[in-house]
């Protein structure tokens, strides 16, 4: 695990701000969702819901997709990791199997210097005659020793270039590694500090929606709503006190009524009928003096109190 | 940690779902006492002919007298389809209509129409009535009521009563040379018919349950009689002619009995019923003060009636079972009189004293709110409700000339009657025609 943290420092820290963010949204959601029932007196309140859920919505869907884009980062550093220790490994190999090679042309290095060595002793211990088959022999096998030397310092020569093959390789491998390293990592920031840009934008409407919703304007948007409809509604004699009928309306924006749907009524026909006939009457329907506070679906209660 | 997120915020979103449809709501809680706009299309005549009888225009002044529709003009009228395929819709609507009747009248026969009309809601496009009713030529006027009944109906809730036939006492001339009629016509005044002349007074019709006869009072032998008149046929039948007063004939919901009012030789009224068929009678009050004006509960086992037992005239209830004792209904003021149920038995209408004027007068029998005063005038009196409870009409004087007025139940709208001739008074509303 501390490995892990130092390997991937900028990732971890990453998932905490995320995590963060989501605790955050979290408690917003949680807040808001109290409210509506906390106070009953303003019961437009729950329109903040609908941005809400929209929000969370949103939050939810850029949570998923920065955390797949975690995921991916993560898998790419693995194999990225995985790549560079096949690499380190190789290198390794390599390495031995270029001391190897080195310790065995030592050997051979040494064995040519004692026979070279014995020629010598053997040499001034001869005749001139045999000093000069000696020296023939000599100069042969000293022919024979520098070609022996000769292919092992060229054999040595191929080793070592095949060795800063290897370590360039490698170099080259890391330097991808390190560069996709921090490709990935700022691609996830980026990612991050677009999500927290939405979400505070998000944030920031709802406030807004929040701020609208509970103050005045939509007082005054229902009371508008509400005086359209009062000016609308021709009351049939059978509208009395008792009458509870709800009418769900759907309006575009601009106010202009497309349905209206008497539901739940215990008036006659002729009451549901005045209803739905209020609300067409009354289109297009006031627009709310706040944008934010426009509501695409709403209900209109009829509850006549004389 | 990803599916518990996911979690929360589905648990999160259906929560917000079920307050949205609940919560986002404005509350109504008044609305307009105006009348309904109504586009009443000229309906299509027989090819080649003229209109023997303008529908459109009957059923326009019908709904229009009710005070709940307000019909447009004819010449604001751009466009005059007889069918409603050939409605353009919108056009009614910028037009600030809420509903449009067209239809036809074709000749089906010789001296035979059908009337052919179709309602619909300008707002929704739908087609509320569509209909034909097939009449002679002399009840067009009939079938144009029936037609505004069925609209009345549709939109408002209520039946309409623009069908029905109201009885009246007309009385023309000076005296000594009066002349006492006993109308019956239809509720809008028109087609008025004379059931009985007399140059005695005619006095309190009552309308049998069936609409087939009237029971009234008549002095034609100088002395009050009770006579039941069948309306068709004309015959008629003297049910009580005892010495001293037969006044205020009732009958029971079923029509076999007859609420009455009779005196005994020292002069005292009470109250008897008499089985029309036997016809064998029962006193139902003993009181040494005046009781009268009987009214029947809707049960039949009951009466409604004015005593002045307590001092001046108030309203009691008695049960017709042996041995009960009237229970006193009105407290209100020092004269209430000349009780009328209303059709669904839940209020009573009657006259109430105000500062020295007579008016009409509402008691809800179902207990609380009190006495409500619909009438405004000085003079108003003889309540009698249309079947359908939705209006009163009732008697009153108009330029010093009795004519007769009709209120809402709902006091809402108040109109007075045109009459053609004399004083017009005691109007009594008949029952629904039996289809």
């Amino acid at each position: 695990m501390p490995g892990f943290l130092r390997e991937h420092p900028g990732s971890v820290a990453l998932s905490l701000l995320l995590h963060g963010l989501i605790a955050a949204a979290l408690i917003l959601v949680t807040r808001i969702s109290l409210y509506p029932s906390a106070t009953a007196v303003q019961p437009m309140s729950i329109d903040a819901t609908v941005i809400d859920s929209r929000v969370l919505h949103a939050a939810a869907q850029a949570q998923a997709e920065a955390a797949q884009a975690r995921q991916a980062a993560i898998a790419r550093a693995a194999a990225e990791a995985a790549e560079a220790k096949a690499a380190e490994a190789a290198q390794r190999r390599q390495a031995a199997a270029q001391a190897q090679s080195a310790a065995a042309a030592e050997q051979h290095r040494q064995a040519v210097a004692a026979e070279h060595a014995a020629a010598a002793r053997l040499a001034t211990e001869t005749s001139a005659e045999v000093r000069h088959a000696a020296a023939l022999q000599h100069a042969a096998e000293a022919q024979r020793a520098a070609e022996a030397e000769h292919a092992a310092e060229v054999k040595q020569a191929a080793l070592a270039a095949a060795a800063k093959r290897a370590a360039d390789a490698k170099r080259v491998a890391q330097a991808k590694l390190a560069a996709a390293a921090k490709q990935a990592a700022a691609a996830k920031q980026g990612a991050a500090a677009a999500m927290q840009a939405d979400l505070r934008r998000q944030i920031a409407a709802e406030e807004h929606a929040n701020a609208v919703e509970s103050g005045p304007l939509m007082d005054q948007y229902k009371a508008s709503l509400a005086n359209r409809i009062i000016q609308a509604w021709i009351k049939p004699p059978t509208a009395r006190k008792g009458i509870d009928c709800k009418v769900e309306v759907t309006q575009v924006p601009g106010g202009e009524v497309t349905s209206a749907h008497v539901t739940q009524c215990n008036g006659d026909a002729a009451v549901r009928q005045s209803i739905e006939n209020a609300v067409y009457r009354a289109s297009p329907l006031p627009v709310p003096p706040d944008p934010a506070l426009f509501q695409r679906d709403f209900v209109f209660e009829f509850k006549p109190n004389e | 940690m990803n599916k518990q997120f996911r979690f929360l915020v589905l648990c999160g979103l259906l929560a917000f779902s079920a307050a949205v449809r609940a919560e986002f709501t404005v509350e109504i809680t008044r609305g307009q006492d105006i009348a309904i706009p109504i586009a009443i299309v000229p309906f299509a005549s027989p090819l080649g002919a003229a209109a023997p009888f303008d529908v459109a225009q009957l059923v326009a002044n019908d709904l229009d007298g009710s005070g709940r529709f307000k019909s447009m003009a004819r010449k604001d009228m751009i466009d005059q389809p007889h069918t409603g395929a050939a409605i353009i819709f919108d056009d009614w609507r910028r037009l600030n209509n809420d509903y449009i009747l067209v239809g036809q009248l074709r000749n089906a026969a010789a001296g035979r129409y059908d009337v052919v009309f179709e309602l619909y809601n300008v707002l929704t496009h739908q087609r509320l009535l569509g209909y034909q009713i097939s009449t002679d030529t002399a009840d067009l006027r009939l079938a144009s009521h029936e037609v505004a009944d069925m609209i009345f109906e549709k939109i408002v809730g209520i039946r309409g009563a623009f069908a029905t036939r109201v009885a009246y006492i007309s009385v023309i001339g000076h005296v000594p040379h009066r002349t006492y009629r006993l109308v019956v016509a239809d509720a809008d005044g028109a087609n008025p018919r004379v059931i009985m002349q007399s140059n005695q007074p005619l006095m309190s019709p009552a309308w049998s349950p069936d609409g087939r006869s009237l029971a009234y009072v008549s002095f034609e032998d100088h002395l009050p009689s009770i006579y039941v008149q069948i309306l068709k046929t004309g015959a008629r039948r003297l049910v009580s002619a005892r010495a001293g007063v037969n006044q205020a004939p009732a009958w029971s919901p079923g029509g076999k009995r007859l609420a009455l009012t009779l005196s005994n030789r020292s002069g005292n009224l009470d109250i008897y019923v008499m089985d029309l068929a036997t016809p064998a009678l029962r006193r139902i009050t003993h009181d040494p003060g005046i009781d009268t004006e009987a009214q029947w509960s809707n049960d039949g086992q009951s009466l409604y009636f004015t005593s002045d037992r307590d001092g001046g005239p108030q309203i009691f209830q008695i049960a017709l079972a042996p041995g009960s004792r009237p229970r006193r209904l009105t407290f209100e003021g020092s004269y209430n009189a000349r009780p009328r149920l209303s059709p669904d038995g839940t209020h009573l209408a009657f006259v109430t004293r105000q500062q020295g004027a007579y008016r009409i007068a509402m008691l809800d029998l179902r207990g609380g709110g009190g006495m409500q005063v619909l009438t405004k005038g000085r003079f108003d009196v003889s309540p009698s409700y249309a079947p359908n409870g939705a209006e009163i009409i009732y008697a009153t004087r108009d330029s010093g000339r009795g004519v007769l007025a009709l209120v809402s139940t709902d006091g809402r709208v108040q109109q007075t009657l045109k009459s053609s001739e004399g004083e017009v008074e005691e109007p009594a509303w008949g029952p629904f025609r039996s289809k």
